[in-house]
């Protein structure tokens, strides 16, 4: 039986990720900062919860990291964790460099010492690549980071290439651009729109605040994308891959089907406010995923409307929450 | 009056910097870390005592590493100029100790624009980011210019890559006044002795004395584009003089291999190579000598005297060692826009420099030989 670890499992991707790896037979060890403070929220709505181990372990922490896995002699590493908000990362910085990039140093470091037949998987970001304008982003095409996030991204996806091309470790980076899903916290866009909207629909008379809703994006349903990772890891070489629909569309295309989906007209529910706004905010992204459909024989089936009918339809399954 | 800080101002950039920055009017604050050894030779010269009035240089104790010492320091100094110098400077070591690496490279970066931003000092002080060609690493293009894509290939330069995006981010979030100098590699006869320039000039000269037998390098085909750190930190300077912040390549433009760095060192001192073998075999032989040109220059017989080496004598191995776990094989710079833009070129020549390291080496040498003849302890400064 393989076994894997996840770092991050109590996340939108860790979630997942761990309910296919025990669909495949997996054994699943899952690691967060501090167990104890931590309700699983996600692990349960997947219903992960109860059939993976889980352990209590700060990636900054170089021995805890080398003990755990060395203990635990995995196949598979995926590493989901860092702190994951673009516009926290402005206010925090460091924790984000921190949280992203010496905790995937950490790691490498621990593969390079323990043994190089490990496989890793390190959670990249669509974000590294700034504005890609008109220009579909492949896995060639360079960097321009925008935000203390996706300059740590940048530096974490180097690394781990880095590692590879030294010390011919198996480890690679998916450039995941958004996926989303019913788990995303709300302080995501995305499932602040959707939650805000169903509100509205249960009769709310609130207003969907938002900064720009011109910005177009590649939003992709994250269930898909999980296996995406699982993927990458089953080839024989280790190699980057851009992960995405190549589907690009603005954010009020995805305002609309939400609404549209609740019978509503966004129009009248919607409001900007420019502190929602970010320092240096990305325009356009665009993903050419050309990639991963050749090698990895993967193709997204959802696109950005299937994702927000998606996400509506879970909201409405869930008991509504009293504001 | 101005007033610069300066991170890293006992390292080689730092003691051009603040002799350039002195002599332009400025008052110099540099930050040294504490160490059980003096590490202040290279800017010994321009030191000025506490007591001294109107002081031009003033050193404080500090680290990147610790963000509280940093905002204490540049909330003190309130500089108009913050020259980010500092910085675990060695590739090779990268590989190493790569937390401490990208603590002191990536987060020192951080700490220090989080430390203007957060003291207010966003509109009054400008900041200059020592980059390197190393984030080229395993090149897309060349000659490398500012448009060519990044593909670092050691801690080092991932590290650095990091301190480049930030700097790049903070210009653009803040409006910070923030530049990279994209600097290839800048020698001097003050350069670490642990650098490859470095270590062959100063290991021949011991050699060309006797009190050496041989130098061990890593890649011997390895390509570089070397200039003089003096006439790099000139531009520095100049970087943060323009109207608006950007980013620069410095180079000179011009490539030589490793190979030829030493073939040119040791015609300085009269010692014609020949190369035999390959790869790890590979080995520089003595071919002949002649006298050499700094004798002549300065009417001296030092190396007659000392009567040591003869045509036939290995003086190059090549020790994997020094490989890198993956190697940068070539680099050249393209420096047209800080040509056309600052009005900058490069002044020494790449064999000017080259004679300017073995002279410096040859003098440190005769002080050694000098010494040891005379019975007085030398070190050998193992690597």
């Amino acid at each position: 039986m393989k076994k894997a670890i996840i770092f991050g499992i109590s996340g939108q991707d860790g979630a997942f990720l761990s309910k296919i790896l025990l669909e495949k037979g997996y054994q699943v060890v899952g690691v967060s900062r501090n167990i104890n403070n931590n309700s699983f929220v996600n692990l349960k709505r997947v219903k992960a919860w109860g059939h993976i181990e889980l352990i209590s372990c700060s990636m900054l922490d170089f021995d805890s990291v080398f003990k755990l896995v060395e203990k635990n002699t995995p196949d598979e590493i995926y590493d989901l964790s860092g702190q994951s908000s673009v516009a926290l990362s402005f206010k925090k910085p460091v924790e984000t460099y921190e949280s992203i990039s010496i905790a995937n140093m950490n790691l490498l470091e621990v593969l390079r010492r323990i043994n190089g037949s490990i496989k890793l998987f390190n959670a990249g970001s669509s974000e590294c690549f700034g504005n890609t304008q008109g220009k579909a982003a492949t896995e060639n095409t360079p960097f321009f980071p925008r935000s203390p996030y996706a300059v740590a991204k940048a530096s974490a996806c180097f690394q781990t290439a880095n590692y590879r091309e030294a010390y011919k470790l198996f480890a690679c980076t998916g450039i995941l651009f958004n996926h989303e899903s019913f788990l995303r916290p709300e302080t995501f866009v995305t499932r602040k729109i959707v939650n805000t909207a169903c509100r509205i629909f249960r009769g709310s008379n609130e207003k969907l605040v938002l900064g720009n809703i011109s910005i177009e994006r590649d939003w992709g349903w994250a269930p898909e994308y999980v296996n995406a990772m699982w993927l990458m890891l089953q080839q024989e070489k280790p190699d980057d891959f851009v992960i995405a629909t190549g589907r690009t569309c603005q954010l009020e295309q995805f305002i609309i089907s939400v609404f549209e989906t609740l019978g509503l007209n966004w129009k009248n529910h919607l409001e900007t406010d420019k502190k929602y706004l970010r320092p240096a905010d990305i325009k356009r992204v665009k993903a050419n995923p050309a990639k991963a459909e050749k090698l990895l024989k993967w193709k997204a089936e959802y696109t950005t409307c299937d994702v927000a009918r998606l996400m509506v339809e879970a909201e409405l399954q869930t008991a509504p929450v009293k504001q | 009056m101005k007033r610069a800080l300066i991170t890293g101002i006992t390292g080689q950039d730092g003691a051009y910097l603040t002799e350039f920055l002195i002599q332009k009017g400025y008052e110099v604050h540099g930050i040294k870390r504490r160490a059980s050894l003096f590490n202040t030779q290279r800017i010994d010269h321009l030191y000025q005592e506490e007591h001294v009035k109107n002081r031009k240089l003033i050193l404080h104790y500090g680290d990147l590493t610790d963000a509280s010492n940093l905002v204490r320091i540049i909330q003190k100094v309130q500089p108009d100029e913050v020259y980010n110098l500092a910085a675990q400077s060695h590739v090779a070591v990268s590989f190493e100790a790569p937390e401490y690496t990208s603590d002191t490279n990536a987060m020192g970066t951080l700490r220090l624009l989080e430390a203007i931003k957060m003291l207010g000092l966003v509109e009054k002080c400008r900041f200059y980011q020592a980059s390197t060609s190393e984030l080229f690493g395993k090149v897309k293009e060349t000659p490398q210019n500012e448009e060519t894509p990044f593909h670092p290939r050691s801690p080092y330069s991932v590290a650095k890559l990091y301190a480049y995006w930030i700097v790049v981010n903070y210009r653009e979030a803040y409006g910070l006044y923030a530049c990279n100098g994209i600097l290839f590699n800048h020698e001097s006869p003050l350069r670490g002795e642990t650098f490859v320039t470095r270590k062959i000039t100063r290991a021949l000269a011991r050699i060309f004395l006797g009190l050496k037998k041989f130098v061990s390098l890593g890649n011997l085909d390895a390509k570089r584009d070397w200039g003089h750190a003096k006439d790099y930190v000139e531009m520095q300077w100049l970087m943060l003089q323009q109207n608006n912040p950007d980013d620069f390549v410095i180079a000179t433009g011009v490539q030589h291999s490793v190979r030829e760095f030493v073939e040119l060192a040791a015609n300085e001192l009269g010692i014609l190579l020949k190369w035999e073998g390959e790869g790890v075999d590979e080995k520089g032989i003595v071919d002949r000598i002649k006298p050499s040109k700094i004798e002549q220059r300065q009417n001296l017989d030092l190396g007659q005297k000392a009567n040591i080496l003869k045509p036939g004598d290995v003086i190059v191995r090549v020790d994997p060692r020094y490989f890198r776990p993956a190697e940068v094989k070539t680099l050249l710079g393209d420096p047209a826009k800080a040509k056309n833009m600052l009005g900058w070129e490069p002044r020494i020549s790449f064999e000017n420099m080259i004679q300017e390291m073995i002279q410096y080496d040859l003098e440190e040498a005769q002080r050694d030989h000098l010494c040891k003849q005379e019975g007085f302890k030398v070190c050998n400064f193992y690597e």
